[in-house]
């Protein structure tokens, strides 16, 4: 077995930069799971989700050295490429901005390793926390975060008014920070 | 607008959310850099949609770490994976951009004319300053990945001259060849042989230098010295050995011998 190396951010990017396959490694084990929960939201596709995954990775690891940490966290950076891989994905393919998140939350879980534990983070805490989210906080998160709409889209889709649309996210993710802080 | 608004409106989480116009975008960029609270803000929003992102975490299957791992060797570098980024943007853009209708008198026609035949005029001016650009990029990019596996070459050596286990033999030119020059570095701990023959002369085709290791008095084989673009060598893993007394150079026939049949070029004991 191999030794549990830990790097810390700083490190992790550094040694990444250098295309150091151990730091790799860690960034796939910390992380994967968490860019699979994000592709599974969106896409159906067990096999498409897969291949997803993995181009998302080839694309960390080939275009590392354009992270700039003063343009956001390396996690968040991940998020986006895969958030952006996946919505051009589904584009490509011929997919219209499916809403495929809100009704099966749970049947996401059904897929993959049922006894994931991590240590960093209680999930099911979490989601337990995430339920007490507003259906229409929740909804506006999403269409952002995981169905790639515009503000206008959300506008329409929410019956909205456009200028309401930011303050209504503000609301709903200052929500989402106090559920996650208890 | 003041920090204050900035943080309150929403524009931040739709920053975060990939929701900002492209417009929004650079008035984040550049409030985040001006202002630390702006940046405390937008990292506090990312740590919560990264919260939100492991809370529905699923482990994938074993296999696609081996494939993601596997396809690293074989395809260090692609220059195609930058475009994509490229074509997002564009795609952003032309969402954002809207048309208005609106009428012309006569003379505003020949006006409007005039300004599409020099809208039309430039647009090819503009291609063709774009292709350039683009494939100056492109040019920039293929540079900057042959630079890169140069330099990962360049810290493979370095890992195994500092290596604290690596115990340098230096082989000095013998009578056919003084000025040629080798070194070994032998691992210690592992017996591995690594050799650096960058300063022996290049081998004459149908040649090629072979590495002996002198075990109990008598030359082992260690191996073939190979050149692999045929312009000069570079450190490279040998046989392994557990003990050895001296290392030595010989000039052979290509593929090499099991003993020793050509010239010594260059000899060191340990």
């Amino acid at each position: 077995m191999q030794a549990i190396l830990k790097y810390s951010e700083e490190e992790l990017v550094t040694l990444l930069k250098q295309q150091d396959q151990n730091a790799f490694s860690y960034l796939y084990d910390n992380y994967a799971a968490a860019l699979t929960g994000i592709i599974m939201r969106m896409v159906e596709d067990t096999q498409l989700a897969e291949d997803i995954l993995q181009e998302a990775f080839l694309k960390i690891w080939n275009n590392f050295r354009q992270y700039d940490n003063a343009k956001g966290r390396l996690f968040t950076w991940m998020i986006n490429i895969t958030r952006n891989l996946t919505i051009d994905t589904l584009r490509s393919k011929g997919y219209k901005k499916q809403k495929k998140i809100s009704q099966d939350e749970n049947s996401v879980s059904e897929y993959g390793d049922k006894s994931f534990k991590s240590d960093k983070f209680d999930t099911i805490g979490l989601r337990k926390q995430l339920l007490q989210l507003k259906p229409d906080q929740k909804l506006i998160i999403d269409l952002a975060y995981y169905n790639g709409y515009t503000q206008e889209e959300i506008s329409k889709e929410m019956g909205i008014p456009l200028g309401t649309v930011k303050t209504r996210m503000r609301t709903g993710i200052l929500e989402l920070r106090k559920l996650l802080q208890n | 607008m003041e920090k204050s608004e900035i943080i309150s409106s929403g524009l931040l989480e739709m920053y975060v959310l990939g929701a900002a116009s492209p417009e929004e975008i650079i008035q984040v960029e550049k409030s985040r850099k001006d202002s630390p609270e702006i940046n405390t803000e937008i990292i506090t929003i990312e740590m919560a949609m990264e919260s939100y992102a492991m809370a529905y975490a699923v482990v994938p299957p074993a296999s696609v770490k081996e494939k993601i791992f596997a396809s690293l060797q074989t395809q260090p570098f692609l220059v195609s994976h930058v475009q994509p980024n490229l074509s997002t943007l564009k795609s952003q853009q032309n969402k954002h951009s809207s048309a208005k209708v609106v009428s012309f008198s006569p003379f505003g026609k020949i006006a409007a004319a005039a300004a599409i035949l020099l809208l039309l005029v430039s647009n090819v001016f503009f291609y063709n300053k774009y292709n350039n650009v683009d494939l100056k990029y492109q040019e920039g990019q293929e540079q900057l990945a042959s630079m890169n596996t140069h330099l990962t070459e360049m810290s493979k050596d370095m890992n195994i001259v500092q290596s604290k286990y690596s115990k340098p033999v230096a082989l000095d030119g013998l009578k056919a060849s003084p000025d040629a020059a080798a070194k070994i570095f032998w691992m210690k701990n592992t017996g591995e042989v690594y050799v650096d023959p960058a300063n022996m002369p290049m081998a004459p085709a149908g040649k090629q230098y072979q590495l002996w290791a002198f075990v109990d008095g008598k030359p082992v084989d260690a191996g073939m010295i190979t050149s692999k673009d045929g312009r000069n060598y570079k450190i490279q893993k040998m046989k392994t050995f557990g003990k050895a007394e001296a290392f030595a150079i010989t000039l052979e026939t290509t593929g090499g011998h099991p003993q020793p049949k050509g010239e010594i070029y260059v000899m060191g004991k340990i």
